[in-house]
């Protein structure tokens, strides 16, 4: 379903050496597959979701999207391609303020159908995500994991092949936190969506099929099904992961 | 907290919001701005009136006062100055002139004085003493007057006066540093002597001011009115100041209003910058809170925050005001000129100073001071609460504003019977208008929703679901309230002002077109025939080629207690004495009948309301020799706001004691044309004649061209508010969108593109620009009605009603499409904001 090829991305800061963000990267996530992928901050984990997403173009490599490829996309059908195809669950909780729980989750779905169309579309998706009773509630009135839930309905409002996960748990508590990624599993699962979850949380390697590292633009592979530490930061030596038991 | 603590506190915090803090200030300062300049208009007229009179009569305090323009024999000055409890007396002789230069022409109060005026220590006298123009043919004049008409010392100047011209040397000009800010009045002093000549009347004299001994005033007065014995009026010194207070006060209310109006305005744009700080000063509020201060310490830190904004918005502001009333802001003397000196000169007072300043300082504080809840409440409320009180905070703002629309209604319904209930109600549907607009609001985007449900735009989404957020809901109710504002003064003064104008037009057109030619003493006189003329020519006249009759008319103004009214003397043979549509009370037909007879005078609506007249009751005119006549009709005030008198001009000659003409009316024969008949007159008359030919189509402009003249400021003020309103509404709805760049960023990972997001960015401002202002624009209409039938009841005015709905429309256009066409460049600067992902 996602399939990068030899990716690479290079920034120039200033006049100095350049940034190697992401260094000939190549990965395959599946239909129904959930691939966590770990990395200190400045390793690079940003500059790869923003190529799969279109939102940057690589120097050079390929990212294809059931089979499509993205990288040469015009600016409007990259956006066409992140709201049919694509789902992003961020960890900034872009919610609009105000707003009620049914629209914030509908918010991709306003091009192709009318509003009460909309909002019916993602209804049993918010009371599958437990959000029933929550309908009508605005987004300052919700918890952290019920906003974070809403992201997630939203991703997945448009049936997408294809879900991006930013640090889905960032800002939740453990309890909350497990939720949320088995949530994301299941639901993943059962509606066969190619899923790249990026975060720091050490549990979430319990609920992937595989488990990458990224550093330096490097990706190293990780065995599956062990709880992951990593290191938090890039500096020279610190990149490879430990275990924990 | 010590105050230099609170300082360095605020100076840190500046640092991090500059921006903001500047944007603020900018907001205050313009509605400053608004409020002086407005104000400074206000003033300068009055003031300059008052600044001349104070500047002729120095120390004296009383005056005795001709009741015509003919004035009473110089002979009373002695009898005056021989008064028991007299110190000082100087005779002067008053009368319009017109002069004439090289480059142009002005009408000038012209002063008659002798050395006498010098030992009263009034400003003028002190500058123009005997010596200057002792014994001589000569004038002095303000330096403003010789530049205007193009003269100078030494050189020549037509003066015509009461229809005789002559050419007189400029004796002296008199600069800024002479009279200060007299130098723009226009007048010119001449010896008295030599007045009497100019005006054709060696032994008159208009007023002799006194100044009695310290404590014997009220001595002097009585002895002053058994001299007058009836025939003339004793006054305080200073009574032209308070009779032209009296005349001014329509303009001058009119004004006020929307001096309130830019004030609100102004104070909208301050609290819409105000408003994109309210997030850090909650985020203070919180994190002083939990630092332990205690509430009063947070109020005394955000007091020193609306101190240094409002201080610093104040300066800006005056700075800005003092501009814009001196290239912007004419203050137009108008029709009033006819009868006053009034001046050009720009007078500021301290009041002005101190009102604008204090509504910055207000604006500030109230914008600082708007988290005081998060301040004093013991622990916030949950959001939810939050959002249930903010519902039922609606409700009762919704209610009151249809109590406020109710008092007005109730008002409007009721005739609208005193200025105070003008007042009351104007304010009243300001507030109910305010009030109800955030419901009213509300209400179109619900509806414009509904309508919208099956249009698949996401861009007209998202600017919906915007327009509905809870939490940007103070924020544009505040936007659209700056366009109501601004659009309600507009629609409603503009169209009472249109109202007014087409009133006043049809009473020109109807009192210049009674004949086919007039001839007049030439400057003011002319304008309204209130200057008489000692000529003879009916003979000469009829027997010109072309000419069917000939017929005298006359007039003048008259004094009656705090008014001067205008006394409009037509032939006891005119067809039509009234103007038809001016009656108010009485039957056109009958009075008009009646004022053929003997006796019979028709006085307009204030006039009578304070004289307590109805028609057929007897009264007393104050005239030089008091009459008696029957009220024939009520009638509207012609234009004329301290009122208006008619008599027949045989009772005219009777009651003034004059059978000087004040304006010939001529009758052509059949197929003559007017312009024709005119230069033949001009050459019969000779060049000398001192008296204006004009066709009845030139007088009705030249009518419509002075009233008009005296009704420009409100044009400009209304101009000032609405360009202000369009900063203030471009600027927040341009602030609120740029805040928004995140989240719309955020938007592109979602799959929405640049375009559609400057779409839905354009819709949302289109939808509540023009909201805010279609419901100015509506409450601007009702209070249309609401001022015109004030202007009609309360002063008299010759209104015609008719609802301004284009200009309504067109101000909504103006208002909201330019305000729209600003918002569109940020707009599109933040719809092209790249997105940032948290992650490493």
């Amino acid at each position: 379903m996602l399939e990068l090829v030899d990716l690479v991305k290079h920034y120039r800061v200033g006049d100095g050496e350049p940034v190697r963000a992401v260094d000939g990267v190549s990965l395959t996530v599946g239909p129904g597959e959930l691939v966590v992928l770990y990395g200190p901050s400045g390793s690079g984990k940003t500059t790869l979701l923003m190529l799969i997403a279109a939102l940057l173009r690589p120097d050079r490599g390929s990212v294809r999207v059931a089979g499509r490829e993205i990288t040469a996309l015009s600016k409007r059908d990259a956006a066409r391609y992140r709201r049919q195809e694509l789902g992003f669950v961020r960890q900034s909780l872009d919610l609009i303020p105000g707003v009620r729980t049914g629209d914030n989750a509908a918010l991709k779905l306003f091009g192709a159908h009318g509003p009460r169309e909309a909002r019916r579309l993602v209804t049993p998706l918010l009371e599958r995500l437990g959000l029933g009773e929550r309908l009508g509630h605005r987004a300052e009135q919700l918890s952290m994991g019920e906003r974070q839930r809403v992201m997630i309905a939203r991703a997945l409002s448009t049936g997408p092949s294809l879900v991006l996960a930013d640090e889905p748990t960032g800002s939740l508590d453990t309890q909350r936190g497990r939720e949320v990624l088995e949530l994301l599993r299941e639901v993943c699962r059962e509606q066969r969506v190619a899923t790249l979850l990026v975060t720091h949380d050490p549990r979430a390697a319990a609920y992937a099929d595989r488990v990458h590292a990224l550093c330096d633009g490097h990706l190293t592979e990780h065995e599956p099904g062990r709880e992951f530490v990593p290191v938090p930061s890039a500096e020279a030596g610190a990149c490879e992961p430990g275990s924990a038991s | 907290m010590k105050p230099s603590n609170i300082a360095g506190f605020y100076v840190a915090r500046l640092r991090a919001r500059v921006v903001q803090e500047l944007f603020a200030v900018a907001g205050i300062a313009v509605g400053v701005a608004l409020l002086f300049a407005s104000q400074v208009a206000n003033t300068s007229l009055s003031g300059s009136v008052d600044q001349f009179t104070r500047a002729v009569v120095g120390r004296a305090t009383l005056q005795l006062r001709a009741r015509d323009p003919q004035g009473f024999p110089a002979s009373m000055v002695g009898a005056v100055q021989r008064l028991p409890g007299v110190l000082r007396v100087a005779p002067v002789l008053e009368a319009n002139a017109y002069l004439v230069g090289a480059t142009g022409r002005q009408v000038v109060d012209l002063v008659g004085v002798d050395p006498s005026l010098g030992s009263l220590g009034g400003a003028l006298a002190r500058h123009v003493t005997s010596t200057q123009l002792a014994g001589r043919s000569a004038l002095a004049l303000s330096a403003s007057v010789s530049r205007r008409i193009g003269t100078g010392w030494r050189r020549p100047v037509e003066v015509d006066v009461n229809g005789h011209s002559t050419e007189v040397a400029v004796g002296s000009v008199m600069g800024k540093a002479e009279i200060g800010g007299l130098v723009d009045s226009p007048f010119a002093i001449v010896p008295l002597r030599f007045e009497q000549r100019l005006v054709g009347d060696r032994e008159s004299i208009t007023r002799i001011l006194v100044q009695p001994r310290p404590g014997r005033e009220g001595r002097v007065r009585a002895e002053l009115a058994r001299l007058a014995a009836g025939r003339l009026n004793v006054l305080p010194a200073t009574s032209d100041a308070t009779i032209f207070h009296q005349a001014e006060g329509p303009a001058s209310e009119s004004t006020g209003l929307f001096s309130a109006v830019s004030a609100l305005v102004g104070f909208l744009f301050a609290f819409n910058a105000m408003l994109l700080t309210v997030p850090q000063r909650r985020r203070l509020v919180s994190d002083l809170r939990l630092d332990g201060y205690t509430p009063a310490e947070i109020a005394i830190v955000l007091l020193c925050d609306a101190l240094m904004l409002g201080v610093a918005g104040a300066i800006a502001g005056l700075l800005l005001g003092d501009w814009v009333s001196r290239h912007l802001l004419e203050a137009s003397p108008g029709y009033l000129s006819l009868a006053f000196p009034v001046g050009s000169q720009r007078i500021v007072t301290w009041q002005c100073v101190v009102i604008a300043a204090s509504g910055g300082l207000l604006a500030a504080c109230v914008g600082v001071l708007n988290p005081l809840r998060a301040i004093f409440a013991g622990s916030l409320p949950p959001a939810r609460e939050r959002s249930s009180q903010s519902r039922l905070g609606i409700l009762w703002v919704t209610v009151g504003g249809l109590v406020c629309l109710g008092v007005s209604t109730v008002i409007l319904l009721a005739g609208v019977q005193t200025v105070q209930l003008a007042v009351l109600a104007s304010v009243s549907l300001l507030a109910a208008m305010l009030l109800l607009l955030p419901a009213l609001l509300g209400a179109i985007v619900f509806v414009v929703d509904r309508g919208q449900r099956e249009v698949l735009d996401a861009s007209r989404r998202l600017a919906l679901i915007e327009l509905q957020s809870s939490t940007v809901r103070v924020r544009s109710a505040a936007i659209a309230a700056t366009g109501a504002v601004a659009v309600f003064g507009s629609v409603a003064i503009e169209g009472a002002r249109h109202n007014l104008a087409a009133g006043l037009n049809r009473a020109a057109a109807e009192m210049a077109l009674v004949t086919d030619l007039w001839i007049t003493s030439a400057g003011t006189g002319s304008t309204l025939a209130t200057a008489p003329f000692q000529a003879n020519f009916d003979r000469m006249l009829s027997h010109l080629r072309g000419v069917r009759a000939v017929r005298v008319y006359r007039g003048s103004f008259l004094d009656i207690g705090d008014r001067r009214a205008l006394v409009m003397a037509p032939p006891r043979t005119a067809i039509q004495p009234i103007p038809p549509h001016q009656i108010v009370q009485g039957n056109l037909v009958h009075a008009s009948a009646l004022l053929q007879g003997h006796g019979w005078a028709t006085v307009s609506q204030a006039l009578a309301g304070e004289l307590h007249l109805h028609v057929g009751k007897r009264f007393m005119l104050p005239t030089s020799r008091p009459a008696t006549f029957r009220l024939a009709a009520v009638t509207t005030n012609f234009g004329w706001s301290p009122g208006v008198i008619v008599v027949n001009a045989d009772d005219y000659a009777r009651a003034w004691g004059s059978s000087d003409p004040s304006a010939y009316q001529l009758e052509l024969d059949p197929g003559v044309p007017p312009v024709a008949a005119q230069a033949e007159i001009r050459r019969a008359l000779g060049p000398r004649s001192g008296l204006s030919v004009q066709t009845a189509a030139q007088r009705e402009s030249i009518d419509r061209a002075t009233q008009e003249q005296g009704l420009d400021r409100l044009r400009q003020i209304a101009l000032l508010v609405l360009i202000a309103a369009v900063l203030a509404m471009a600027t927040a709805m341009g602030a609120m969108i740029w805040q928004r760049r995140a989240r719309l960023a955020s938007m592109k990972v979602d799959g929405y593109d640049e375009r559609e997001l400057w779409r839905a960015l354009l819709y949302e401002s289109a939808l509540l620009l023009g909201a805010g202002c279609s419901i100015g624009a509506l409450f601007g209409l009702y209070g249309q009605l609401l001022l015109s039938r004030t202007l009609a009841t309360v002063t008299g005015f010759p209104v015609v009603f008719s609802v301004a709905g284009a200009s309504a429309l067109t101000d909504v256009v103006l208002v909201a499409g330019v305000a729209f066409a600003i918002v569109a460049i940020p707009g599109y600067l933040a719809a092209r904001a790249q997105p940032r992902l948290q992650c490493g």
